[in-house]
């Protein structure tokens, strides 16, 4: 699918050359733990911005609220 | 599994290659497990909904022509057939082509990452 | 007040000097349970991917990789701390195991490119729809090809190191240049025996053009769910 990598690297943020930088990316970007889902938006091609969406965080708390809520009901 | 202070670690990690822009230009085509992309402007949702459905039609395009390989390999078809098959399949790839080039996508642009079951095509 | 937390941890108690995070902010420690995190105030819900905090990032996490093996969360985790706290909680299982595998470990990468044959007929002299399938024919056969070789590479760099490696993780991509990208899980006192397999490995293998890096926190063995991907995002 398209590559907001792509794009990342073409915004003049990057230097586009550097090996070092890259292989970075691809370890921090790609990997690593998953807390939260995200997406990422781009607005016209150029800004890219990380959404937390944090919808895999289950809340033990709250799953208990709703058994508690469910029994008195 | 001792770490051992004494001898730590390199502040920066090492890269090492003898090919270093070949890399360069590598990595930064590599599509890999990023989240995907919401952009926001008319077009880009049309062009997302284009490259959906043709990269389904491309990909069974590809399933048609293997099966239609492994039929003239197996010699089950006459040499009508093989000639008329062939034309069929050669129209429906200049068709998709001009598809692909109507939306302005690459064979890239068509390309799914499956994540760990790799690449569609 | 969200945090950006860049790694969990085991045994540590307090952190000596660590490099400033996400858009300059202090790091600090955050105990939860018989974890800390390591973490810096983050005053808003997107972190923009620039090049200062991708490498910030990955010098937050890399500054205690001399005393432990954290286990790195992704670029761009923004929480704050009650569900950080939940989160670690309720997945306390998992991620004991997972510091278990890591635990005294560090991540070298290898990444391998061949050049690809591609021969193409020229555009204009197929004529008939039976030289249409022999030409696909060809290609086709060509490309079984290409990853049967591809596989062959993989399994060739794995039994170079099976006896080094805790775990791997390897993407193979058969129609690429950059036909194999592979994770190594090694102890820390394995590192030059695999450096020297390996510069051994690619000496026998001229044909491939190599690069390695490392060592580098394992990211590629850190993560415990299920991702959930929009794979039909649209773009």
């Amino acid at each position: 699918m398209s590559t907001s990598f792509d794009q990342m690297i073409v915004s003049e943020e990057w230097d586009s050359t550097d090996l070092s930088l890259l292989e970075t990316l691809d370890h921090v970007l790609n990997r690593g733990l998953v807390i939260a889902g995200e997406i990422t938006i781009s607005v016209a091609d150029i800004d890219l911005v990380f959404v937390g969406l944090n919808v895999l965080v289950s809340s033990v708390e709250t799953a208990h609220e709703v058994l508690r809520k469910r029994q008195t009901e | 599994m001792e770490l051992s202070p004494e001898n730590p670690l390199s502040a920066e990690p090492e890269i090492e290659t003898s090919h270093p822009e070949e890399f360069v230009e590598q990595l930064r085509c590599v599509s890999d497990s990023l989240p995907s992309r919401i952009n926001i402007d008319a077009e880009g949702v049309e062009q997302g909904l284009a490259k959906l459905v043709l990269t389904l039609i491309e990909f069974i395009r590809r399933l048609l022509e293997k099966q239609a390989v492994r039929r003239m390999e197996g010699g089950d078809l006459s040499p009508e057939q093989i000639e008329e098959l062939g034309l069929a399949l050669m129209k429906l790839e200049a068709k998709l082509q001009e598809l692909k080039t109507q939306f302005g996508l690459t064979d890239e642009d068509l390309n799914l990452d499956l994540g760990p079951i790799g690449r569609l095509i | 007040m969200n945090l950006y937390a860049y790694c969990l941890v085991e045994d540590v108690d307090a952190l000596d000097a660590a490099p400033l995070g996400i858009s300059g902010a202090a790091v600090r420690l955050l105990r939860v349970g018989e974890f800390a995190v390591l973490v810096s105030n983050f005053d808003s819900d997107t972190v923009a991917v620039t090049r200062e905090n991708a490498l910030n990032h990955a010098a937050v996490v890399r500054s205690v990789l001399d005393r432990t093996t954290p286990l790195p969360f992704r670029f761009g985790t923004v929480i704050t701390e009650k569900q950080l706290s939940s989160y670690i909680s309720a997945r306390k299982p998992a991620l004991e195991l997972r510091f278990a595998l890591i635990r005294g470990c560090v991540e070298l990468s290898v990444k391998i490119i061949r050049e690809l044959s591609t021969e193409k007929s020229a555009p204009g002299e197929i004529t008939s729809g039976t030289t249409f399938l022999e030409e696909k024919r060809r290609e086709i056969r060509g490309s079984e090809q290409s990853a049967t070789e591809a596989n062959d590479i993989a399994t060739w760099l794995h039994e170079q190191v099976e006896t080094l490696t805790r775990d791997e993780q390897v993407t193979v991509r058969p129609s690429e240049k950059l036909v194999l990208a592979a994770a190594h899980l090694m102890a820390r006192d394995k590192i030059s025996q695999y450096k020297e397999i390996m510069a051994a490995a690619r000496e026998k293998r001229p044909e491939l053009h190599f690069l390695f890096s490392g060592p580098w926190p394992p990211y590629s063995f850190a993560n415990i769910e299920l991702e959930f991907k929009s794979q039909f995002g649209v773009s």
